[in-house]
């Protein structure tokens, strides 16, 4: 049974952060594919009687409209996932580092989104400015995750994954399409390969799957 | 070239693949399900593809365009298009000198990797990249007090913050792009240890602002 509607587009960040979330849960829904580039169908007037903002994704559930992908992945996380563990939203100490790092998801659209969006689709933006605001969030993500490896720490908040580490996960790993490469990022780069590790793990064009988990030759010892 | 600091062994567990760089040769790591590492020229014999887009299969490398396997030694295991086929001796990538010591990742792109060059034990903090050149990184670390400490050199990228021992390893990547491995005394607290993370960040920052890649 299909529990929502997603409008998305296929080379879409934020899109696919919500179909991640989707999967990784094993929640069912349903697609509408919106001609995003070089339609921009999501700025027709039928659309924008959906979302008055003009944005992709929109999650439709009912009479429920969401329109911001942070929101989706707690509605996700909330309804869907009993065991809590992607959500600690009442959990005193990890509740608001939870928000804390969706606020720095946002930040990270901003950026990283926008000068990925630049460079592959030629999007009319300060391609220099928003690729500097980029490194910039990706430093501090690196920082941040440093932190968390030596504290001997996998993801951003907890001993799980949770709603932040997808929220921050697509932008960070398609950055190389805007030229910010992962080589400086050790962090980054492992905590981007524990999240392609998870079970039930979607791919978008751009972020392929693991090939070592995939397919394992006799001779390999795992 | 001596053997050049391309990052610590933490960072680079099992079955992966990274990709870095000393004196302008472009370079693929790996560590095998055995934990044994390698570094090669990070280009495939076969169309030239990186293989640092590749993948860890048991212990050989796999490429991810054709899928060929490199062994270790670096020699050519399989071929997928032709599965029955013992691929010939020829067929190898070209290999650099690579070893681990400090829990740093030594690479040597001219000879047998010659162990790095510290002269007591240090623990690994983090490996990072500032766009500056060497010189205006370690400019930096001369007036970049930790704790109201400034950094005293001792000689071989060795400095003493206070009671601490650090060493700052630099990998220059171009002339204004420095790799930066830093290490400290050993058995330092977590909170000490964040806080100097949170120091080389103050570091780069300080070099990219006066060095000549500063904004
Ligand atoms: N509401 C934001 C929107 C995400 C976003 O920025 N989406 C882009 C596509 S990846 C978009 O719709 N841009 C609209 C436009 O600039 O026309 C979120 O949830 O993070
Ligand atoms: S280029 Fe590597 S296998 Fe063909």
């Amino acid at each position: 049974m299909s529990h929502f509607t997603l409008y998305t587009y296929v080379l879409s960040a934020s899109c696919y952060k919500v179909r991640l979330m989707a999967a990784l849960l094993g929640v069912p829904y349903d697609s509408v594919a919106v001609n995003f580039y070089p339609g921009f169908e999501h700025r027709s007037e039928a659309m924008l009687a959906l979302n008055p903002w003009g944005t992709l994704p929109i999650l439709r559930a009912g009479d429920l409209v969401l329109t911001e992908t942070q929101a989706m992945l707690g509605w996700l996380a909330t309804n869907h996932d009993p065991t809590g563990r992607w959500y600690p939203a009442a959990d005193p100490a990890l509740g608001p580092q939870v928000l804390q790092w969706l606020g720095l998801a946002a930040r990270l659209t901003g950026s990283a989104g926008l000068a990925r969006l630049h460079a592959i689709l030629d999007w009319p933006v300060d391609g220099e400015a928003v690729r500097k605001a980029a490194l910039k969030d990706l430093q501090e993500l690196e920082l941040l995750l440093t932190d968390r490896v030596l504290a001997g720490q996998t993801w951003l908040v907890g001993d799980h994954p949770t709603i932040a580490d997808i929220a921050c996960f697509p932008h960070a790993a398609l950055s190389p399409d805007a030229g910010l490469e992962h080589d400086g990022f050790p962090a980054i780069r492992n905590w981007l390969y524990a999240v392609r590790s998870l079970p039930g793990f979607v791919t978008m064009p751009g972020i392929h799957e693991l090939h070592e988990l995939r397919e394992r030759e006799p001779a390999d010892p795992q | 070239m001596p053997s050049m600091p391309v990052g610590l062994s933490r960072d680079l567990p099992p079955k992966r693949v990274m990709r870095a760089s000393v004196g302008g040769q472009d370079i693929v790591v790996w560590r095998a399900s055995n934990g044994d590492i390698a570094a090669w020229d990070n280009r495939c014999p076969h169309r030239g593809m990186a293989l640092s887009h590749g993948f860890v299969r048991g212990n050989a490398l796999a490429c991810l365009y054709h899928g060929w396997h490199y062994e270790q030694s670096g020699r050519c295991s399989y071929i997928p298009a032709h599965p029955d086929l013992d691929p010939p001796a020829t067929i190898h990538t070209t290999r650099f000198g690579v070893t681990e010591r400090d829990g740093v990742i030594w690479v040597d792109t001219t000879d047998t990797a010659k162990p790095g060059m510290l002269t007591e034990p240090l623990d690994p903090l983090r490996s990072l990249i500032a766009e500056v050149s060497e010189a205006a990184v370690e400019a930096a670390c001369h007036s970049t007090p930790f704790e109201g400490e400034m950094p005293q050199p001792s000689g071989s990228g060795l400095y003493a913050l206070g009671t601490i021992r650090l060493a700052l390893l630099t990998n220059p990547l171009g002339p204004n792009r420095t790799q930066v491995t830093v290490l400290t005394s050993p058995g330092l607290s977590l909170q000490t240890r964040l806080a100097l993370s949170r120091w080389c960040e103050t570091l780069r920052r300080n070099a990219e602002a006066t060095g000549t890649g500063g904004a």
